[in-house]
Parts: structure tokens; sequence; C-alpha cells
């Protein structure tokens, strides 16, 4: 098993390599388009084998992530002078003084620095499945922007995979940090790829702000070492922290804060737009956010009821509701998706913090089925940005006259993001109703109101999206279905049918499947049952029948709606008798945009708040 | 409720709602002191409007009408057929998609507006109704609609403040007035359904008369096992909500989302603290 876990770490870094040397297009493709079975192949050995598993390492990794650390940390320092970033620089002096300290008291720990369980390997079929299609879709997209770096582009998209990999299967908190700094220097160059005025700004903004969540690591393991002398993961898991100190584990929730871009360190991940689109999809969907809720997850057994973890609920309740708020009054495509992962980040670690096992179901749902929609949609973006030529939603009108493919994907992507039965309605669903058996004592009301107001909000944004793109003119009769491209094709088209089928079967996909990951994490099976199509919950059910007729009403009838004919006679739309040239825009909400400096007061207060009452600093 | 009821239910919907749609405008006319027109008036229009030449702005948007005629009728037997009742709230938002999608779909300023307001409607009452039905598991122990019509339990005796709450959010649901900003036919002449005409603004009638089953049954629900205090509640509400249509003037959309987000949120949640108080 130590292999097949080594290989998933080193392998993507050896495709890397291997495309970047490689001299044709051709072979780079293959080469890309192996990662995705090979991965996927790996991932499902290490799922089936028995896990959970410590791996020992020899001791010269532990002296290489140490060099590597140092090497890193004075990368940052060197960007940071060489862009005259201050806060870039003396974050980095920080880290390298903060490393220096923590290495000097580390005791030593029979605890292997590796462990393997089923969230780990969960995260492994997310990377291996999700992230490589990105690197696929990529070589297409590089193709049509510039052919001359490509190479370079894919070999640090492949990466970043093998990257997250490593830190997801570390236990060794100092190794996490190396690797929680290493995703935020893939970030980095990524978002920088361009090298214009804008990217390298966004791009060491990324930087500073991700540096802020190592700080905080540090600082928590600094913590956890003098309160409890332990530094992995499992051995944190057996302390009872409330009775001594949740300074360690505030800290590294604030970690998670600032990497899953909850507010007020959102900026980074809006920022990270001005590179290609395939840079989002892989920020947004498989690595870097994800780890935001991985971490949460990972502690979630000891944080549960405490006050960290309903300050948590809070805060990132608090950013449901209000990311998506701002995400209204956004006209860039991108920077909507942008807001409605950082809305569903919170989501995903709200139901993380509550920590009962349902609503850990439902973050692994959450989790998983962002991960499939929103890299669907962002390699929409990409494809009507290089096949149309579209970024705002103003160009995009009547977009499906011109490409009835593309709009019922983005449409069904959105679909699915709010409505029944897709995954994350579901996962949405059970959480509302783990959070009612909690409130006949009259807590959990407030996660009840976030997540329904939350809920309700995407739903207006994403028709508000869908309703630009369906418009289209009463004299427009035949729909012409677009040629695109095939690579562009077939990775979309694995992630709709990806999340179609997911949906379909999302009975057996929770208990067959991510129930064991729950019983992982919390000990216990979430209390749920799967009959044909039917999820039983502890206090209710969706039937088959529902499914179904929710998947056909929304599936099949978009599609039909395309070739329908009626025979009836045409007029034109109703303008009181006048006859005005029309230029429908959309609503631009701007009474939000006025109350935007309000929001983000609040989502400071929110955040210290989380590290000093929920921390126990005070 | 058996199954076969609930199926004959389903199917009988659009009569049912029609004569409750007759009854209320002969309600509201003799609450204007006029006659108004016979009870079956709606049926009369019905058959008038088949007989009509059918136009259209094209094939999609119709298409989009009858869609939401369907979604409203499967969405009304996830209510009726005993599952939960989150999943038929939810059900709910899924056929109000096709209205406004449909309504997105033309270029016609007065029904893109009108499908905007349409979700800022769902906006403004669906946390209501969420944390109603929080509120019916709290007292009675089950999301499942056909528990909670055997349950011996009385829920409006407990939960009296999320029934008002509820109440006063009915009218955003049917779009009467002070929240009919959707419709609003004095100034975007009927939202989203102004360039259906002929069968297929049937269908779009026909989808609202069964969005009255829908939102009424809701009200019944309130009652528990007590089929007839659910019966009394229904015709109360059914006057109620008339009696605030005629008497009241329509706001702005503002205004409808501040009252439902700050005086009916917080009537639910001044409810549930109470009760868990009162049960400690």
């Amino acid at each position: 098993m130590e292999q097949i876990v080594g290989a998933l770490i080193v392998l993507p870094w050896i495709f890397a390599i291997a495309v970047f040397l490689s001299p044709n297009h051709r072979l780079r493709q293959i080469l890309t388009f192996l990662s995705l079975p090979v991965l996927t192949y790996l991932a499902f050995k290490v799922w089936n084998s028995n896990l959970p598993f410590f791996v020992e390492t020899p001791h010269w990794v532990e002296t290489a992530v140490t060099v590597f650390d140092y090497l890193l940390l004075g990368y940052f320092l060197y960007q940071g002078i060489k862009f005259r970033s201050f806060l870039v620089s003396v974050l980095a002096v920080a880290q390298l003084f903060l490393l220096t300290w923590v290495l000097l008291i580390l005791p030593h720990s029979a605890t292997p620095p590796i462990y393997v369980d089923r969230l780990t390997s969960f995260m492994y079929l997310i990377v291996a499945t999700v992230g490589t299609i990105i690197c696929i879709y990529a070589t297409k997209y590089m193709e049509q922007e510039n052919l001359d770096r490509e190479n370079r582009f894919v070999a640090i998209l492949l990466w970043f995979l093998g990257v997250m990999n490593f830190a997801v299967s570390v236990n060794n908190i100092e190794w996490f940090f190396a690797l929680f700094e290493t995703t935020t220097l893939a970030s980095y160059i990524l978002i920088r790829f361009r090298w214009d005025e804008i990217s390298v700004k966004n791009a060491i903004r990324a930087l500073w702000m991700n540096q802020v969540g190592g700080i905080a690591i540090l600082i928590g393991i600094l913590f956890a070492v003098k309160y409890y002398n332990v530094y992995n993961f499992t051995d944190i898991l057996k302390i009872n922290a409330t009775a001594i100190s949740m300074i360690p584990l505030g800290f590294l929730s604030i970690s998670a804060l600032v990497k899953g871009a909850q507010m007020p360190f959102h900026k980074w991940l809006l920022g990270a737009m001005v590179a290609p689109t395939p840079v989002s999809a892989i920020l947004h969907s498989a690595t870097m956010v994800k780890i935001a809720p991985y971490l949460i997850l990972r502690i979630s057994p000891v944080i549960k009821g405490t006050l960290l973890a309903k300050l948590l609920i809070t805060t990132t309740g608090f950013v449901f509701v209000a990311a998506g708020l701002l995400a209204l009054t956004q006209d860039n495509f991108k920077r909507i998706l942008a807001y409605s992962t950082i809305s569903l980040l919170g989501l995903m670690m709200l139901t993380a913090s509550m920590g009962s096992s349902v609503a850990i179901l439902a973050s692994l749902l959450l989790i998983f089925f962002h991960a499939v929609v929103k890299a669907l949609l962002f390699l929409e973006a990409g494809i009507m940005e290089k096949e149309f030529h579209v970024k705002y939603i103003e160009e995009m009108r009547r977009l499906i006259e011109k490409a009835p493919i593309t709009v019922f994907f983005i449409a069904l992507g959105f679909m699915s993001m709010t409505i029944v039965p897709y995954g994350i309605f579901i996962a949405k669903w059970i959480t509302l109703e783990e959070a009612s058996n909690f409130i006949s004592h009259g807590a959990y009301i407030a996660s009840i109101i976030f997540i329904t107001i939350g809920g309700v909000i995407l739903t207006l944004l994403y028709f508000k999206v869908i309703g630009v793109i369906s418009r289209k003119r009463g004299e427009f009769v035949s729909f012409k279905l677009e040629k695109l491209p095939f690579i562009y094709m077939f990775t979309t088209g694995l992630y709709v049918i990806s999340t179609i089928v997911g949906s379909l079967f999302i009975a057996h996909f929770s208990t067959d499947f991510v129930n064991l990951v729950v019983k992982d994490i919390t000990g216990e099976f979430a209390n749920i049952k799967a009959e044909s199509l039917t999820l039983i919950t502890p206090v209710s059910q969706i039937y088959d029948w529902q499914i179904l007729g929710a998947i056909i009403l929304l599936m099949i009838v978009p599609v039909s709606a395309y070739f329908v004919y009626f025979k009836a006679d045409r007029v034109y739309e109703y303008t009181c008798g006048e006859n005005i040239s029309l230029n429908i825009g959309t609503y631009n909400f701007s009474c939000i945009s006025k109350i935007e400096p309000f929001i983000e007061t609040i989502a400071v207060a929110l955040f210290v708040l989380t590290l000093v009452l929920g921390g126990g600093l005070v | 409720m058996s199954k076969e009821l609930s199926v004959v239910l389903t199917l009988l919907s659009p009569f049912i709602g029609g004569l409750v749609y007759g009854f209320e405008r002969i309600v509201r006319a003799r609450m204007q002191n006029r006659q108004g027109p016979p009870i079956l008036q709606p049926f009369y229009d019905f058959f008038k409007l088949m007989d009509k030449r059918s136009i259209m702005i094209h094939s999609f948007h119709a298409f989009m009408g009858i869609m939401y005629l369907i979604g409203t009728w499967f969405s009304l037997y996830v209510l009726l057929s005993g599952g939960d009742i989150l999943i038929a709230i939810f059900f709910h938002v899924l056929s109000l998609a096709f209205l406004v999608i449909g309504g997105f779909s033309v270029r016609s300023p007065y029904s893109v507006v009108g499908a905007m307001r349409e979700l800022i409607h769902m906006l403004a009452y669906e946390p209501v109704f969420v944390l109603a039905a929080v509120g019916l598991y709290l007292v009675t122990g089950t999301f499942q609609v056909s528990e909670l019509l055997k349950t011996d339990t009385v829920p409006i005796l407990t939960l009296p403040l999320v029934f008002i709450a509820f109440l006063l959010s009915l009218p955003a649901v049917l779009k009467k007035s002070p929240f009919d900003i959707a419709e609003a036919h004095q100034e975007i002449i009927g939202g989203p359904e102004i360039e259906y005409s002929g069968k297929f603004y049937e269908a779009v009638y026909t989808a609202k008369w069964i969005e009255y089953v829908y939102a009424f049954f809701f009200v019944f629900l309130f009652a528990g096992g007590n089929y007839f205090l659910g019966a009394v509640l229904v015709v109360l509400s059914f006057f109620i909500v008339n009696l605030i249509d005629n008497a009241t003037a329509r706001v702005n959309f503002r205004q409808m989302v501040s009252f439902h987000w700050y005086i009916l949120i917080p009537l639910v949640v001044v409810n549930l603290m109470l009760l868990a108080l009162w049960r400690a």
C-alpha cells in the first residue's frame, strides 16, 4: 500500500515532468489523458485496501521537507522583495522565524507522518477524477491561447495534483504546513501565469493572504506542542481539548477559513479569475480551497459541540448568505462563480463544524458534488471565452441562439446546485433536517435560517444568469447545435454525466460510499439507508419516484424544449403597442452593493470572534 | 392519506382550484359590494380560451408554460402523496423554475421584470415555509405529511405565531395584494404571464389554480390529525387572505422582502424559542 500512496503523490510529478519535456502537442495530450485512468485506478486501489493505515517514511524525507520549507519561504521572501510587496516579505520572514521555533521545540513522536484513511482516499478520488479532467481540458485551452507555454501550464497543473494528494495524506502538521504553503505557491504561480500587471498584483495578494493561513498553522503547532506535546492529526484527535486549551484548534480553523476564502479573506479567490480559466477550475473544484473543509473535517470530532464549532457555524453561515448576496451584484461570469464557491465553501465548513454523522455526510456530499459541478461551470466559462468570446453577463445575452449545448450544460450546472434532486440539494436537505433535531433545545435555529436564506439567494442568483442566457428572439426558430472541439465536449460531458448519475443513485452513493468516510471521521455510520433509489434518513425519506420525476423534468424537458415545435401563429412581444428597439439587460442589485462595506465589517468581526472566543484567547 | 385518495385529489386539483378561484371572485366582489361572476366563471373562461386562436412568441416559451403546469401538478402530488414536507417545498421551487425561465426567455420587458420579481417572491416566502416545516417537525416529530395527518397533537395550539407568520406569507405565494408585485397588473401587466395566450395561457392559468390547492393544503397541515379544525383553518385563512387582498395596496419588492425577513421570520423564531423554554 505504501508504494501506491507514494505513486499517487509522485506519479503526477512524473507526468508533469514528462509533459513539460515532451516536444509535441499531441504527445502532451496523450500523456495528460493517461493520468486520468492511472490516477483513478490507483485511488480506487487505495479505497479498496484495508483502511486506515500509517506509512513510515525514511528519515531523509523529514530532512527534505525541512529543507524544502526553508527554500519555499526563501522564495516567498524573494518574491516579496522582487515585487516590492511589504506584506509578502514580512509574512515570509515571520514564517521563517516561527518555523525555526517550531523545529527547535518539536519533540520526538513515534506516530508516523503519513496517515491514510477514508477521508484521504475520498480526496484522492476527487483529485484523480475531477482534477485530471481539468488538465485534459487545459491542453486544448492552451492550444487556443498560447501553444508555446502549454507544456509549462499543464505541467504545473499536474504537479499541483500531486501536491494536493500529498497534502491530504500527511499526519504531521508541520508537514501539512509545508504542503499548505506549497499549494499557496502553486496558486501563486498559476495566478500570475499571464504575467500582465493585474495578474501579478492578484497573485501577490493570493500569496500574502494564504501566508496568513500558514502563520496560523505554525502558531497552532506551537501551542499544540506547548499544551499537549503533540503535532500529529491522529494525536490531536485523542486529546480532550475543552479541558485544557482550544488555542491550537482555533488557529487551525483560522487557517482553514483563510484557505477556504471565507470573508474577509475572499479577495484572493476572486483575483484568481485573471488567470487562464483552467486555473480557476482547478482552484475551485478539486484542489486548493477543498483543503479548507478537509481540515475542518479532520478536526471536527474534537471541536464538535464546543464554542469554536458554534462560532465557526456562525461565521461560515454568515459567509454562505453574504457571499451569495454579493454575487448578485456581479456582472462577470467567473466572478459570479467565484462568489458562489465562497458561499458553498461556507456551507461545507458549516456542516463539517456541526460534527454529527449526518452533517459530516452532508459536508462530504457537498465536497464531491461541488467539485464536479464547479469544474463543469468553469470549463463552460472557458469555452464561452474561447469559442464565443464572452465574459460578462451582458455579453451572454441570447447565447442560446448560438450555443444551445453550452447553455444547456450551464443551466444544468446551476440547477444542480440548488434544485431537487441533485446532490447539493440533498446535502442541504439532510443538513436542515439534522439541524431540526437539535432545535428542541432552542439551538441551531440560526444555522437553519442561514441555510434556507443562503440557499434561496443562490437560487435567485443562478436563475438570474440562466434567464439571461436563455433569452431568444421570437423570429429565431430552429436551433442548430454548435460544433465544439472534441476535448471540450468530452470533458464537460463527463462532468454532466457524473452529476446526473451521481444524483440519480444518490441513495446508494451516500450509503455505500460516502458513509464509509463518515465512519472513519466520527466513528459511527450516519443513520441512513438506501432502498433502490430511495434515500431514507433518520426522520424522513426522498422517494425514488421523486428523484426520477425531478430528473426527468429537469433533464429531458429542457432538451426537448429545443426541438418541440408548436403550430401556432407568431406575434411580437407586447410593448404597449409602441415600436421601440429593445435592449434587455438584467438586474444588477445595486441596493446590495451599497451595504458591501457593512457586510465586510461584520465578516471581520466574526472572524476575530472565532479566533478570540473560539480559540479561547480571552 | 391513502395513495388512491392522493392520486384522485391530485387529478381533481384543477377543478378544486378552479372552484376555489370562482368562489374567491364572488367573495371579493361581495367585499366590494358587487354581485360578482357565477362560481363556474373560471371554467367558462377556460373553454373560451381553449377556443381562441393560439398565438405565441416562440415554441420554447410556450413549452415552458406547459411545463409550468406539469411541474406544479407534480409538486402538488409530491405534497399530497404524504412524502417529506421539505421536499414538497423545494419541488415547488422546481415548478416555479419553469415559469421563471419561460418569463426570461422572451425579449419582453414586462415578462423579464415579472420573472425576476417571481424569484424575489420566492426569496421572501421560502424561508418562512421552511421554518414553518421545521416548527411542525418540532411539535409532531415528523417531516412526513402522511404522519402529520395522523398525529393527535394539534400543531396550531403550540405554534400560533408560526401559523400567523405562515398566513401572512400566503399572499406572497398566491400573488395577492399587498404582495402581488410579480403580477402587478397595473404596472407590469401580469409579469411572466403576459406573453402567453390561448391554450398556452390556459396552462399557466390552470397551474395557478393548482397552486391554490397547494398553498391551502399547507394550512390544513397546521391542524394535524384534526380534520375538522383543518377545514376551519383553511376557510378562515381563505377569507383572511382575500380580506387582506381587498384592503391593501401593493408594496415594493424591498418592503415585501423586509416584511418577510424582519417580521415573519423573527415571529417564527420567537415561537420556537418559547416552545423550547416551555418544554424544557
